[in-house]
């Protein structure tokens, strides 16, 4: 058996200490919802773990002020049900809610639900795994350089936005979505000290590059979640299209926060999932709707907006089509709900 | 002699179910138990030309690790049957995914970790896994299937219809787990394993095994799902026995859910033609249905004739000419999967009927009442009974289908969800097996009855309780029903329909001869109380019976010796003088949101016909089921496959979508319950497979009725509709 390191520190501080003497081989574990699915996988082979979740008080929920802050141990399961995320944030209820299942919310907390790497199935079932498929498939993910088994393969499920020659697998998550059309905020802390970083930075495009997933620098670890409050949460949703009504992930879903006075929208935020390779933010679809009259034909023009650089593979063109109307839906949802 | 129907009773074993007392092959525990893994191969065809083991034996707590060198010459199956490759490990590969090596361990992390360094060499060969491709698929045609002068009809009808479809390589996903669990001490060879066919397993093992039967007992107490993937022998059971015998220590053997994708069986993709003739005045006339499936190389099952089962005995239609394919391709043994012939064919046949009513102008419903049938054009011989009529009137009662707008795009809610209601037929041959029964009841209030049957959570073990009681008035409490124990009584394979068919008449005689001895024993005394006081009144300690019961028609030596021998004895559909085939109706709602165009399934009325119902809980509860998977054939289900790697790549319960409860909404079920008064004593015919049967064409008709789109594929997917 290969032998694990495994340390619970008590502090953000030793945590970080306790990676960085572990080396290369370590890895950050909390929920362990993906982190043991994907060492079944042969994906992960961490040589030690380092368990955050003994540090006190990084699960803390706090929407007092004027953020909302989510300590990144918070379950996902916890901030979908908070009474003011609720009730004035749907968006980031459902985009929790609408996720994997009421076990797996659970245990998953809200900050390494932001690390969930793709579930592209060349990139899961081709590593040898006993519970893993029986091929080799190649994967610059897991192998930089190997190639790309769903470019030119099945790619259904693969993504039409961000995608690049190396690699079209998609971000998977839900959750990261609705941050970020939230602008929300990330606060990291490492060796080098504390920083802040927008979302949208997190997540790179795979570029040649594929296999660098985050933007993280070694023995990093998020500690929290910030979003600025704001008006356009109480309107707004996360509408998600998937093979099945429960526990599976996007084929197309969108995140929508609009601020409207009568029919005309003053602000709208639009992210979208299931169809890029990151979490994708959709301005030309904002712009399209700012200072105009919400109709149901504008919703769909701005859906189509979001996709008009979209580039689909063999078999997932349709996603162009779903991720527009998609949009459209989620849109004409978000503004039926009234401010409170 | 069939009597009044059965009242509800509650799962016999539902108590010990939910306090997760049942002990299935996997959990068995034995002292010294070892844990053993597979190696999958990792190319789709060739041949491995070296296997180096010494990595794997390094690591901490293995054991051993077999080798094709471990195993003889691979036994030339009966029949050709289950071929390729042999239960045991060979050097030829045939199939990505076909098991290399076994490796044994003190703990099943040691046993994995082994599994997972040993690197094979293989020389590959080209392949084809796809029927698609334009290369290496060999078509291979079986004789066809006729009545009447087909081909002629069609030529003169007034009106054909001409259409083609698919439906998907598809998997059994049973919740448990494959697995083997043996077990050899003191010159017998015990076997604990989840399977339907517990007596065909150990005479399968002698053969592989080079030992004498005799010596066998394999064990199946209660399975986790079966849907006929534990039908036949699976790949592990004899290299799993070997390592046990070789070790002398017990091993277990649980394959993970992506190696059985790749070693278990599947449904196989088929392709289905369908020309379909109605006269002037729309009458049924003749139906053309040439019906194609993916095979491997030198596999048999499923025979792709038995696509023309049902269709033919459906509606009163004369003249049927069927033709088969085998699609050969280099994949492991495709199998019979629930409902396995008529779900894809049905899907054709009945979605064909439904266009054909819709080219009459006609009403879907009035139009199937209008063709019934009361012969089997195959045979000549009358149905034994066919309450399809029946079925379809009270469904249609039950869902409201008089307030149908017959237009299609007619039906649409305010917010402009497309609404569709459609309706689909369903079929399934009605067979039975013969069954030896033993039967004790004893005066300390206990009593046994060992027969052959495998409990696969459908409730067998319920309908032989009530085939008992029905007769003879003892303890229900204290009344022992062995099953699936090669040791208690010879098993025959239960699948296709035929569970209770086998073991309910056996249970019924069984019960009726006890009655009877008990009788002659109190001669004319009049002793109170129930079977076991009567018992204790004469003193006598227990009474013991055993009968035997083969099918109508059946040769009776033969059909017993070979349920002896782990055959195969299935008496039906084609009764001498009668044909008997099961019926179901289906009515389904659909709704397609306006946007994007998700299919939702908000309510099922399904009604079936399967003769006299034994046990009413478990049979309603075997229509959910059916109805359930029906919906997730439909809508959800296909495996994928890549043609440029071969194996499956939406290998587990992730990316192989099922129908979740959220899936899931209204579904009401009804039985006619009216005995066959042919097809056996006790007037039963088969239930665990029709009630699929037709209902993916139920769907799709309500989706083209919602519409206008008329979908010839499955899965139908948002991707369709869009």
């Amino acid at each position: 058996m290969q032998p694990i390191r495994y340390i619970r520190p008590s502090t953000v501080r030793e945590a970080i200490a306790a990676h960085a003497s572990l080396g290369d081989g370590a890895r950050y574990i909390a929920g362990g919802t993906t982190l043991y699915d994907l060492m079944k996988l042969n994906i992960e082979r961490p040589t030690g773990l380092v368990d955050v979740t003994f540090i006190e008080g990084l699960e803390t929920i706090d929407t007092s002020g004027d953020t909302l802050r989510f300590g990144a141990n918070a379950r996902m399961a916890d901030v979908a049900t908070d009474p003011i995320v609720q009730s004035q944030y749907p968006v980031l209820s459902e985009a929790l809610s609408k996720a994997a299942s009421q076990q797996l919310r659970n245990m998953a907390t809200v900050g390494a639900n932001l690390l969930q790497r793709t579930r592209c199935m060349y990139f899961r079932n081709g590593y040898g795994g006993a519970s893993g498929g029986a091929a080799d498939y190649p994967c610059n993910k897991r192998i930089p350089g190997s190639g790309c088994a769903a470019i030119g393969g099945l790619d259904r499920g693969q993504a039409v936005l961000g995608v690049s020659d190396a690699c079209t697998a998609v971000s998977p998550g839900d959750w990261p979505v609705a941050l970020v059309a939230m602008d929300a905020r990330i606060e990291v802390a490492g060796p080098g000290g504390e920083r802040m970083l927008p979302i949208s930075e997190l997540y790179p495009l795979p570029g040649e590059t594929p296999h660098i997933e985050f933007t993280l620098e070694p023995s990093e670890i998020i500690v929290g979640i910030v979003i600025g409050k704001n008006a356009a949460g109480a309107r707004s949703t996360y509408h998600k299209i998937r093979d099945r009504e429960s526990f599976a992930f996007a084929l197309a879903s969108a995140a929508v926060a609009l601020e409207m006075s009568g029919d005309r929208v003053n602000a709208a935020r639009i992210a979208l999932g299931g169809v890029a390779t990151r979490p994708w933010r959709a301005d030309a679809a904002e712009a399209m709707l700012i200072g105009s009259d919400l109709t149901d034909d504008l919703a769909m023009a701005a859906g189509r907006a979001a996709f008009a650089d979209a580039v689909p593979g063999r078999s997932n063109g349709f996603k162009v089509e779903l991720g527009a109307r998609t949009v459209a839906d989620a849109i004409m949802i978000a503004a039926a709900r009234r401010p409170l | 002699m069939q009597g009044a129907p059965f009242a509800d009773r509650a799962r016999v074993d539902a108590l010990e179910k939910v306090l997760g007392k049942p002990i299935y092959g996997a959990d068995m525990p034995l002292p010294g138990m070892l844990h053993a893994i597979t190696v999958p191969a990792r190319i789709a065809k060739g041949r491995m030309t070296a296997l180096p083991i010494e990595s794997a034996m390094r690591v901490k707590g293995v054991v051993r690790v077999f080798t094709p060198d471990d195993f003889g010459p691979a036994p030339v199956p009966p029949a050709g049957r289950y071929a390729p490759p042999p239960p045991m490990l060979i050097w030829d590969i045939t199939f990505r995914g076909q098991p290399v090596a076994l490796v044994v361990a003190e703990t099943l992390e040691a046993a994995i970790e082994a599994a997972e360094v040993i690197r094979p060499e293989f020389e590959e060969q080209p392949f084809s896994v796809l029927a698609d491709a334009d290369n290496g698929v060999v078509r291979d045609a079986v004789d066809d299937v006729a009545a009447g002068n087909t081909m002629a009809e069609l030529a003169r009808a007034a009106i054909v219809i001409d259409q083609t479809y698919t439906s998907p390589t598809q998997h059994h996903n049973t919740m448990e787990l494959l697995s083997t669990t043996a077990v050899w001490a003191e010159g017998r060879l015990t076997v604990h394993e989840g399977t339907q066919r517990s007596s065909g397993v150990q005479h399968d093992l002698a053969r592989a095994l080079g030992i004498d039967p005799a010596i066998i007992e394999v064990k199946s107490a209660y399975v986790g799902g079966g849907f006929g993937q534990r039908g036949p022998t699976q790949c592990q059971t004899a290299i799993v026995a070997r390592a046990a015998m070789i070790l002398g220590r017990p091993v277990k053997l649980v394959t993970p859910r992506s190696q059985i994708f790749h070693v278990a069986t599947y449904r196989p993709m088929s392709v289905h033609r369908i020309r379909l003739g109605a006269d002037a005045e729309g009458r049924m006339v003749a139906v053309r249905h040439d019906a194609e499936q993916e095979q491997s190389r030198l596999g048999m099952d499923p025979p792709p004739d038995r696509y023309h089962d049902a269709p033919p005995r459906i509606y009163g239609i004369p003249n049927y000419l069927g033709t088969s394919t085998y699609l050969r391709l280099d994949r492991q043994n495709p199998g019979f999967m629930r409902c396995p012939h008529p779900q894809p064919a049905l899907f054709a046949f009945e979605s064909a009927i439904d266009e054909m009513a819709i080219a009459l102008g006609r009403d879907p419903v009035e139009f199937r009442l209008a063709n019934g049938a009361t012969t089997d054009p195959l045979t000549g011989n009358p149905l034994s009974s066919r309450f399809l009529d029946e079925c379809l009137a009270e469904g249609a009662r039950r869902f409201g289908w008089e307030q149908r707008n017959p237009l299609p795009r007619s039906m649409t809610a305010a917010d402009g969800t497309q609404i569709g209601w459609g309706v689909a037929a369903g079929a399934y041959p009605s067979m039975m097996v013969p069954s030896i029964a033993s039967f004790r009841v004893s005066a300390d209030g206990s009593a046994r009855i060992a027969l052959s049957g495998h409990e696969m959570g459908q409730g067998i073990r319920t309908a032989i309780a009530q085939a008992v009681l029905k007769h003879i008035d003892i303890d229900a409490e204290r009344l022992e029903i062995a099953i699936g124990d090669t040791s208690r009584a010879p098993q025959h394979i239960t699948v296709g329909s035929w569970g209770t068919a086998g073991a309910v008449p056996a249970a019924e005689a069984a019960a009726r001869r006890m009655r009877a001895r008990l009788i002659e024993l109190l001669d004319g005394r009049n002793v109170a109380g129930n079977a076991h006081r009567q018992l204790a009144a004469v003193r006598r300690p227990y009474l013991d019976v055993e009968v035997a019961q083969t099918a109508p028609g059946q040769d009776r030596e033969e059909a017993l010796s070979a349920l002896r021998r782990g055959g195969y004895a299935v008496g039906g559909p084609e009764y001498p003088g009668f044909t008997a085939m099961s019926y179901i109706a289906h009515f389904v709602e659909v709704r397609i949101e306006p946007r994007t165009r998700r299919i939702r399934v908000p309510r099922v009325v399904s009604i079936a016909d399967c003769g006299r119902v034994i046990s009413p809980r478990t049979a309603r509860s075997q229509i959910y089921g059916g109805v359930v998977w029906a919906i997730s054939a439909t809508l959800r289900e296909e495996t994928e496959i890549d043609p440029r790697f071969g194996g499956y790549l939406n290998c587990d319960f992730a990316d192989y979508v099922v129908a979740v409860n959220a899936d899931i909404a209204d579904i009401e079920v009804g039985l006619i319950d009216k005995p066959d008064p042919m097809a056996n004593e006790s007037g039963l015919k088969g239930l665990g497979e029709v009630v699929m049967a037709g209902g993916s064409a139920a769907i799709a008709n309500a989706i083209h009725h919602a519409t206008g789109v008329r979908v010839r594929h499955l899965p139908i997917r948002i991707e369709d509709l869009l």
